[in-house]
């Protein structure tokens, strides 16, 4: 015990960076609450006004004149053909593209650096830029017509830099000890990314697909430019003419009769519904093949 | 010689049979099989050198250990025994390297072969994110030595002493075990495929001390049928397990402008750790280096 | 666990324990070559002590390696320290034979006397059983039977004091009186294996123990 302690304040004065972080706490929350508030007074708007329509009549009719029995049948299936497809073409490219760019690319030489400078900017185009593309050279060009299988393949073109994007960096992320471990063993480039640095990076690009995939079926512009109809009493088939549920819920907006407009809010309701559901399914799949490293 | 090892016997009793064993446990140079026959060896990274004219000899079923302060190039070094170098792109490597005779950066050799001979653990162990089954079989199914796959894993898993441990839960995740665990399995997935020799770069660095004890007694035991070649920044391990001990260090030239690995002393390890033979050595092993 | 320094030092020990079988067969030679007065027998015993010298080398080069490669502590550490003290007792009771086989080759063709003999014979059994004791103890880290070698030793320490007044009592010619003197180097020498066997078992305390104590003040 010595006679004299060294003088140790321990009593915390409000001093200025006390404040400023407070000030930046505060200023996080409010961020946060704008955020909710806006998208929660929509949704909450949305669905007080629809929630009444959402009905079996809604879902399994065909769209008519008469507001009473109005549905989405051939919107909806479309959208789900429309995803379909969607994953079937954007996978194997995308995952195609980022394992050669990742894993095989020497990225010294000028087009492999082009071609990564083509998909960043591919990224950030407009959607409606795709919709003129695919007027030009698919509807048009190659004479496919106003049919569902154009739109898929202009919505893949509109999502494959996401897709790419999403699984490089999930084959980015596969730690490079599996790679020498593999290597060490005796196996050959190819199997080592088919037997080990694929499977470890499907978890990361199920997620991404499926992200990119949800958001894309909400996209309205691109597939009116193309043709999507205003008005289908059939199924859609895919090599025939369509619509999708945004488009759907773009046209009846548009009417003059206001009950249309509530029926839209129901469509709204359904549409929201099927994007919750795959990116819930994505967040399982996400969950369900976690690795910890 | 004869003569006086029956003289001894007659007067002492001993045993014939213990004095073979002592004498085969540490074979004169002339009598020692060579695996490895290095010589000249250099390896540059673009214009960065990493090792500089390296020459000298693994001998087969010995326990090789190269120690030396970090920088000196001993990890560079063994990778060039499984050609692991190969995948960095600007690693250049000149010398040669003879394994049983055969030049390993021959013209027309096939690294795949070359690292289904010569397996390699790592410093952190590195389990694949399968099963342990599938951990072990990984090697045996990309090489196509896919008949009696069972027996193989069973035989490695043994081998790596880690089979009583996992035998009742092979389709677990490799994950799931500790750290040494994983380091025996990661050995016995290297062993599944029946290598030659066997490469562990720092194996025990990133183990706790019991864990470190297992992997030494378990390379004690190895040594009765691979060659082991390690890297270790502990020179007490070093000093434990091994028959030869290599020290390499860092020379710098050109006034201080390239640093680059050189071999300074290689002997038995008894040698090295009572009466080394350069000053450097003595520095380095009695703790005085720098 | 640690097999390596676990297989050296059973080596070792193991070693040192065919040191001492060496060192028994050179006192039964020594006090045999006495006793019969065997010049030849002597000489043999005299060559042998280059393969205890040989067999201590071993042991030291062995000790010395372990050391420096194993960093043995707590318990292997002390039984290394004492492996490597019980060699050296060893190999010193060696060389006390070698002193004894060459005083007998000195004193050739001298009639011995008898009492003195048979005192030699009861000390050189002694010993004897004092180095089987010192060993067996040392291997079973039995310390109390290490203290009993104590009591042995008084026995040889008595005997000894009892050959000083025969030599005394035996008077006689020039010769005769050599003799005499040159067996008070025997008894001294057989006094001192005795001695080292005591530190054997003071070793064997040190090993268990961790505390190295004197069994008898030597002052006393």
């Amino acid at each position: 015990m010595s006679a004299t302690s060294p003088n140790v304040e321990l009593q915390g004065g409000r001093t200025r960076s006390v404040w400023r972080g407070r000030i930046f706490y505060a200023s996080l929350l409010l961020s946060l609450a704008v955020g909710f508030i806006t998208l929660g007074t929509l949704v909450v708007q949305v669905v007080t006004k629809g929630i009444a329509f959402v009905d079996p009549v809604l879902l399994t009719n065909p769209p008519s004149a008469d507001p009473a029995v109005a549905g989405t049948r051939p919107a909806i299936l479309a959208t789900l053909y429309l995803g379909v497809l969607l994953i079937a073409f954007t996978v194997p490219i995308g995952v195609g593209t980022a394992i050669y760019l990742e894993e095989y690319a020497n990225r010294s030489r000028w087009y492999n650096r082009l071609l990564e400078l083509n998909i960043q900017n591919l990224a950030a185009v407009p959607s409606i830029v795709y919709g003129i593309l695919g007027l030009a050279f698919l509807v048009r060009g190659i004479g496919l017509g106003r049919v569902l299988l154009a739109g898929a393949l202009i919505l893949t073109l509109l999502v494959l830099p996401t897709v790419i994007i999403a699984a490089r960096e999930a084959i980015r992320a596969v730690p490079g000890s599996i790679r020498d471990g593999a290597y060490a063993l005796g196996a050959t480039k190819w199997q080592v990314t088919w037997r080990q640095v694929l499977p470890a990076a499907i978890p990361g690009i199920a997620t991404g697909s499926i992200l990119a995939v949800s958001r894309a079926i909400g996209e309205t512009a691109p597939l009116i430019l193309i043709g999507a109809l205003t008005y289908i009493s059939f199924n859609p088939t895919i090599g025939g003419p369509f619509t999708a549920l945004p488009v759907q819920i773009y046209n009846w907006t548009k009417l003059p009769n206001p009950e249309f407009k509530e029926l839209a809010a129901a469509a709204i309701i359904v549409l929201l519904a099927m994007v919750l559901l795959l990116n819930a399914g994505a967040i399982w799949l996400r969950n369900h093949y976690q690795q910890k490293w | 010689m004869a003569n006086a090892e029956t003289e001894l016997v007659r007067m002492r009793g001993v045993d014939q049979a213990d004095l073979a064993e002592r004498a085969r446990r540490m074979p004169p140079p002339e009598s020692r099989d060579v695996v490895f026959d290095v010589s000249g060896l250099g390896v540059r990274y673009g214009s960065a050198r990493a090792l500089k004219d390296v020459s000298i000899s693994v001998y087969k079923n010995f326990v090789t250990a190269f120690i030396g302060p970090s920088g000196c190039g001993k990890s560079t070094f063994i990778r060039c025994f499984n050609r692991m170098n190969d995948l960095i792109p600007t690693a250049v490597v000149d010398g040669t390297v003879n394994y049983h005779g055969q030049d390993l950066y021959g013209p027309r050799v096939d690294p795949v072969e070359v690292r289904k001979r010569i397996g390699m653990v790592f410093q952190k162990p590195n389990p694949f994110p399968k099963s342990i089954y599938d951990n072990v079989a990984f090697g045996p199914r990309v090489l196509g030595m896919t008949d009696d796959l069972e027996e193989r894993v069973e035989r490695a898993l043994i081998q790596a002493a880690l089979w009583d441990e996992v035998k009742d839960r092979l389709k677990a995740s490799a994950l799931s075990l500790s750290g040494g665990q994983q380091q025996r399995l990661c050995i016995a997935r290297c062993l599944a495929v029946e290598p030659d020799v066997l490469l562990m770069d720092e194996p025990a660095s990133a183990l706790d001390p019991i864990a470190t004890t297992r992997i030494e007694d378990l390379m004690h035991d190895l040594k009765r049928d691979y060659t082991i070649v390690i890297v270790t920044h502990n020179m007490q391990q070093a000093a434990r397990i091994a028959d030869m001990t290599a020290f390499f260090s860092i020379e710098i030239s050109d006034e201080g402008k390239q640093r680059s690995g050189i071999l300074v002393e290689y002997d038995t390890t008894p040698k090295i750790f009572t009466q080394p033979s350069d000053k450097r050595t003595e520095d380095y092993v009695t703790g005085r280096f720098g | 666990m640690r097999i390596t320094l676990q297989q050296e030092l059973d080596e070792l020990e193991s070693a040192l324990h065919e040191e001492g079988e060496l060192v028994l067969r050179a006192v039964r030679g020594c006090l045999g070559a006495l006793d019969r007065q065997d010049e030849e027998l002597a000489d043999e015993v005299i060559a042998f002590d280059d393969e205890v010298d040989e067999a201590y080398l071993r042991i030291e080069e062995g000790i010395q390696s372990l050391l420096a490669r194993q960093t043995p502590v707590a318990i292997d550490l002390r039984t290394v320290l004492a492996t490597l003290h019980v060699n050296l007792h060893l190999e010193r009771m060696a060389d006390y034979c070698v002193t004894v086989a060459k005083l007998t080759k000195l004193v050739a063709g001298v009639p011995p006397d008898a009492t003195l003999m048979e005192a030699f014979e009861e000390m050189g059994v002694r010993a004897e059983e004092m180095i089987r004791v010192a060993l067996e103890s040392f291997a079973e880290r039995d310390v109390q039977r290490a203290e009993s070698l104590v009591e042995l030793d008084e026995l040889i320490d008595r005997a000894n004091r009892r050959a000083v007044q025969q030599v005394i009592a035996i008077g006689g010619d020039d010769e005769r009186r050599e003799w005499g003197l040159r067996m008070l180097i025997v008894s001294r020498c057989l006094e001192r294996i005795g001695d080292h066997a005591v530190d054997i078992g003071e070793q064997t305390a040190f090993l268990v123990t961790g505390e190295f104590r004197e069994f008898t003040d030597a002052s006393h």
